[in-house]
């Protein structure tokens, strides 16, 4: 942003002080690809939206107005270029876009939208997080109880995602196409989190990386 | 070579210290079979009466060799010498047997053993009471149940969570072949055995499986198995609890076995497994018999003999006498003399045994004493001869003269107990089977199912048998496979064994009080004549004869002497052992680290500390930080060599005076839309929102059903159908909870969302006089004069360039600007607002100088002047409960109780302090006389209380019975130091009782 606007992500401060492996030994000095590499993705419009899924005019409202279909199946998402659409609970649903600016979709939304909704700009109480690496599926079984061995791959417009307990944090977690994860986790708990995954991500080599 | 090792048997040599001396052992070896190799015959004392003790079995069931590992912060107390493996350098020593094993001063008391029968804590050291905790140190302390380290422990510990279609529980040859049957199918299946190898009793086995020797069939099947992606192979791991749900806990040992401290990742892993189907596959321990002085080293378990024998390469002794009371045992006759070593004689308590084994025995020129019993052991520190004598057929008295056997040996087997403790744990009731003398597990309460010698089948090929179906069958009801075996049945040598003797007590010449001890819990000195004291003094429950004599109270938690004990119980009280019953199993299996149940929820991972948006500019100022929840929020700024109260004092006085800034993100923040929304709201607070306007907000106090005070907090309707709500700190996921409850339970035809923006803003309250000229300095597209915009009102504009929400609100009593944006922009629009206050020194603050300031001003606050028994009226907040609201509210009905209509209900007041820098200790209880004697009639007491800058005098806030009507009265707080402070009633409204200053 110009006129000397600073903004600063969930993650700036803690990728700064740490920015290096920290590890297990072999990988310590090495440039070898991390066991777990967590990437945080670049600010984007994240959006709650409550809505009936059971009204026909409102679900085709979304897809209209967001090129995406609302997933209506419980723990996926769907996925058409730069926005995410993720199942949260029967009547709701978290948008990220990626390029877009969460007061534009906010009042398209309103705009095609009828009846009994909500929809709320939570772009600064959240991030988004990338996990990849051989490490990460013991990571989540570390951090979490839910079984993600027993979700199908995802595609690339379509996944997984569930929200559950991360650590003693919650987070959104879903499945990448490239056999990664993301995690969707609220702003006052990333240094937990960052600190939680370091230290989980120890016995692989683990690094943070600048998003 | 050590003295007991066998030539065939080789490999890489160890160094060990045990008790401060060296000793050699070699690679495969745990820290049992490598003292057994080298001689050491005593290896510990028992709790009671110091015995001397010698290693007794071979894995969970030892009860003698308990060993502390180490010195310093990674010392390891209670570990059994049978379950340690052997490492370079290994550092051992007994837990029990002070000075050393050899001479213990302790043994001496030995010598009157009989002074010391069950209960006798309990009789001698019962009075006077106050002297029980020394008597306990002293107990202890003789005792000797290892150390504890008293600094921190240095390993790491970590948890993971598991699923899977079939758990299998050990890997002896039912495990195995069940995990196989299972992982066929495709089926998610984790394989868990507490051994460092897979095989189980296999891997001592002399026998042919599928026509190769046993140890070579395991390595293959091992193999086998290690290729399906789909398995998960666990060695080293002891599954310790069988919980609800088919939840399993298992204690995986990750790097014990390679020293004492873990250079590299997690020491143990506490692996948390949610199984759709288990299979209990933990085999069986060997009873030991119960005769006199059966505890003298050198008295071993048959199976342990023949284990140290075959797969250690460990002969613990020369001369052997077998005793058994079934076919099984003679398995171990055979393995000593194969050896080369001499069997004296196989004493067997039947009449006339005659199975394949025993004719094998024989046929080696070996005696067969039958009809026979070992009645006693003798000898001090090793045993040197057996007594055998002629037994009846019930195997109760004896019948004839005593024979003497020199021996340094004696290998017994009184059958096989069925490792029935997991599925004990589920709730299952071990059943008694006379046919296999022992208890088998119940009826299944869970998803799980035994197998093989833990059901009770003692054969290999049963148990091979068994274990594949078991496999195949939970394979099946977790949705994989038709529950049809897929691999051939296996082919073993079979022998045919006759049927054992039920014996729990070898009669002696003298009656079993008179006789030599005969120990039934070696560990605790538990004897058959204790357990039989017991009942005579008028124990019945096997649960308290348990308790009483202390059976299986020990480490091993009687895996060896339960059974035994129970028989004798069950025989003393001339009933059933059915009758009798076991006692219950519970987690853990065996001892558990606590360090594995922590996990990584230590040190900094122990709780979440949430920032927010701000924060590192906090740091960088030097803020003092305090927990609020598990916020860190910034408590005060002191400047260089400043106090806190002169920290306090200056960031007071300057938001009195000029402007201050206060980083309020940290309040809770829900948002609400929906048609009902205003309805919604209006019956969650005690006032009503209906007509609230958009650009307006109002103060709102909700209550529980009860009409307590829950929270507080301003609501603001920031357009149609469209509500903001604050919410204290440390109650937002409650209130937001609370509002869900009600909305999905109560009243779900109100149309109303609600969503947590707690974290999206990043909240900068400017306040003070000056305020208006700091926002101004940033803001061009508010009007801010007092007419447009006033307060309680709040606007969209923009500040500093970023889109901001600003409210005026105010906790302080002066000019107040909270101004809100994303919190991306957060420090943004934190160092902004700092550079526009600068030429007004414009003074962060925390929440220290928050707390004076909302004092001085009588703002309560919910949790801390409340305690969840305080009406609204209490605080003096009547103003703030909507007499006519249409429709009720939560809590109303109770302000109408008796109970919350009485007039000397605790009230909020102010207390001023007659010695005006005097300040009252928050908690200390008000009296209204002084002099009054002990026990006071407490009054109330103080909730709030703080030294104020901007008045020049301490103030309280504090709830008092009839409160409200006191002003004017002085009260006291009486001091644990004796002194009281008398202190003057008055409104809890100290500054500008009149709220000029925020009206401006």
């Amino acid at each position: 942003m110009s006129n000397g606007i600073k903004l600063e992500s969930p993650l700036f401060y803690f990728q700064s002080s740490f920015n290096k492996s920290t590890s297990a030994d072999e990988l310590f000095n090495a440039e070898a690809e991390c066991g777990l590499v967590v990437k945080e993705a670049p600010l984007s419009a994240h959006l709650i939206l409550r809505g009936d899924s059971n009204d026909i005019a409102f679900c085709a409202a979304v897809a209209e107005t967001l090129g995406v279909v609302l997933p209506l199946k419980s723990c996926t998402y769907h996925q058409e270029g730069n926005t995410s659409i993720y199942w949260l609970g029967p009547s709701e649903w978290l948008v990220i876009e990626s390029a877009g600016q969460a007061q534009i979709i906010e009042a398209a939304l309103r705009k095609a939208l009828k009846g009994h909704i909500a929809i709320v700009d939570v772009s600064g109480g959240q991030t988004c997080i990338n996990l990849r690496g051989v490490g990460v599926a013991t990571v989540l079984k570390k951090s979490t109880v839910y079984d993600f061995e027993a979700w199908d791959l995802a595609t690339s417009n379509a996944g997984r995602a569930v929200q559950t307990t991360f650590a003693k944090a919650s987070a959104v977690i879903s499945n990448r196409s490239d056999g990664s994860y993301d995690l969707v986790i609220r702003r006052s708990f990333v240094d937990y989190i960052a600190q939680w995954l370091l230290d989980a991500g120890e016995e692989f080599g683990c690094r943070i990386e600048q998003g | 070579m050590s003295q007991n090792r066998l030539e065939s048997h080789s490999g890489v040599a160890i160094d060990f210290t045990f008790n401060g001396k060296a000793y050699q052992g070699i690679a495969g070896d745990t820290l049992a079979s490598a003292l057994l190799a080298n001689g050491v015959n005593v290896v510990g004392r028992s709790f009671k009466y110091a015995r001397p003790r010698g290693i007794f079995g071979h894995g969970a069931e030892e009860p003698n060799a308990i060993v502390q590992l180490g010195s310093g912060a990674g010392t390891i107390p209670n570990l059994k010498a049978t379950q340690v493996e052997l490492y370079q350098g290994l550092q051992a020593s007994s837990v029990n047997g002070w000075p050393s094993v050899n001479f213990d001063v302790m043994g001496l008391i030995g010598a009157f053993g009989r002074l010391m029968p069950p209960g006798f804590y309990y009789k001698t050291f019962m009075y006077p009471k106050k002297l029980w905790m020394t008597y306990e140190h002293f107990i202890r302390k003789a005792a000797g149940l290892g150390a504890t380290p008293v600094e921190a422990d240095p390993d790491c510990y970590d948890k993971l969570n598991q699923h899977c279609d079939v758990l299998v529980v050990g890997a002896g040859p039912a495990g195995l072949v069940a995990a196989r049957e299972a992982a066929r199918t495709g089926a998610r299946v984790i394989i868990a055995d507490e051994q460092s190898q897979f095989g189980g009793t296999l891997l001592a086995s002399k026998q042919q499986v599928d026509g190769i020797a046993a140890p070579l069939w395991v390595a293959s099947l091992v193999a086998e198995l290690m290729a399906y992606s789909n398995i998960q192979m666990l060695p080293r791991s002891t599954v310790f609890g069988y919980y609800d749900h088919n939840f399993l806990t298992i204690l995986e040992r990750r790097t014990d076995h390679l020293g004492l401290i873990s250079t590299r990742g997690a020491r143990q892993r506490l692996q948390r497994v949610r199984a759709a189907q288990v299979v209990l596959a933990t085999g069986a321990f060997e009873r030991p018999l119960v005769f006199a002085h059966n505890d003298i080293p050198g008295v071993m378990l048959a199976s342990s003999v023949s284990t140290y024998v075959n797969r250690y390469g460990v002969a613990p002794g020369n001369k052997l006498v077998v005793f058994t009371t079934n076919d099984n045992a003679y398995q171990t006759a055979l393995d000593w003399q194969r050896i080369g070593r001499e069997v004296v004689a196989v004493v067997d308590t039947r009449s006339n045994p005659c199975g394949d084994t025993v004719a094998a025995v024989k046929a080696m020129g070996i005696e067969v004493i039958a009809g026979h019993g070992l009645i006693e052991a003798q000898g001090s520190k090793r045993v040197k001869r057996a007594l055998v004598a002629p037994i009846n057929e019930a195997g109760t008295q004896v019948t004839g003269a005593v024979r003497r056997l020199a021996c340094d040996l004696i290998a017994c087997s009184g059958g096989w107990s069925p490792a029935v403790h997991l599925s004990s744990h589920t709730g299952a009731k071990p059943e008694w089977d006379a046919s296999i003398v022992g208890f088998r597990p119940g009826d299944s309460k869970q998803q799980e199912r035994s197998a093989g010698a833990s059901r009770g089948t003692f054969d290999l090929m049963g148990c091979l048998s068994e274990g594949a179906s078991a496999g195949a069958q939970a394979a099946m009801l977790s949705g994989y496979g038709d529950g049809n075996l897929q691999f051939p049945a296996i082919a073993v040598d079979e022998y045919s064994e006759q049927p054992q003797q039920a014996l729990f007590l070898v009669p002696h010449t003298k009656t079993t009080s008179r006789a030599p001890s005969q120990f039934v819990d070696f560990q605790l000195d538990v004897s058959a004549s204790g357990i039989e004291l017991a009942v005579r003094e008028g124990f019945e429950s096997v649960e308290h004869v348990k308790r009483y004599t202390a059976l299986g109270f020990g480490t091993d938690q009687g895996k060896l002497g339960n059974i035994n004990g129970m028989a004798i119980l069950a025989n003393a009280l001339d009933q059933s052992i059915a009758e009798t019953g076991t006692t219950i199993f519970r987690p853990s299996y065996t001892p558990t680290t606590f360090g594995a149940i922590a996990g990584r929820d230590v040190n900094n991972l122990f709780d979440p500390e949430r920032y927010t948006a701000v924060h590192r500019w906090h740091v960088e100022q030097g803020a003092q930080f305090e927990d609020v929840g598990q916020w860190k929020r910034p408590w005060y700024f002191p400047k260089q060599g400043e106090t806190m109260q002169q920290a306090v004092d200056r960031e007071g006085l300057a938001v009195r005076n000029s402007v201050g800034i206060l980083d309020a993100s940290t309040l809770g923040k829900i948002d609400i839309q929906g048609p009902d929304a205003a309805e919604f709201i209006t019956r969650m607070y005690t006032n009503s929102y209906l007509k609230l306007a958009p650009g307006k907000c109002r103060y709102g106090v909700m209550l529980k059903e009860d009409g307590m005070i829950f929270d507080d907090g301003v609501c603001a309707c920031l357009g149609d159908n469209h509500y903001l709500m604050f919410t204290t700190t440390g109650g937002a996921a409650g209130v937001l909870a609370w509002l869900e409850l009600w909305q999905q339970t109560e009243w779900p035809e109100l149309q109303v969302y609600f969503t947590s923006v707690t974290d999206h803003w990043t909240t900068a309250t400017v306040t003070g006089p000056n305020a208006r000229k700091v926002i101004a300095k940033v803001c061009s597209d508010i009007d801010l004069s007092s007419d447009t915009f006033s307060f309680m009102d709040w606007r969209d504009g923009t500040v500093s360039g970023v889109k901001a929400r600003v409210f005026r609100i105010s906790f302080t009593g002066e000019l107040s600007y909270e101004v809100n944006v994303p919190a991306h922009y957060g420090r943004h629009i934190w160092e902004a607002l700092i550079a526009a206050g600068e030429e007004f020194n414009i003074t962060p603050y925390g929440t220290e100088t928050m707390h004076i300031l909302r004092a001085e001003k009588g703002f309560i606050i919910v949790g801390q002047d409340t305690d969840g028994s305080m009406t609204p009226a209490d605080m003096n907040m009547d103003w703030v409960v909507g007499k006519n609201k249409a429709f009720s509210f939560i809590g109303r009905r109770s302000l109408q109780r008796s109970d919350t209509v009485r007039s000397n209900r605790k009230q909020l007041v102010g207390l001023k302090p007659l010695n005006d820098k005097e300040v009252l200790p928050e908690g200390a209880q008000v009296v209204f006389d002084a002099k009054q004697k002990i026990p006071m009639a407490m009054q109330g007491h103080v909730t709030s209380s703080y030294y104020s800058a901007s008045l020049g005098h301490s103030i309280a806030l504090a709830v008092v019975k009839g409160g409200h009507k006191r002003l004017g009265q002085v009260v006291y707080c009486p001091l644990a130091d004796g002194r009281s402070i008398a202190s003057e009633i008055v409104s809890s409204v100290f500054y500008d009782p009149k709220g000029e200053r925020h009206h401006v």
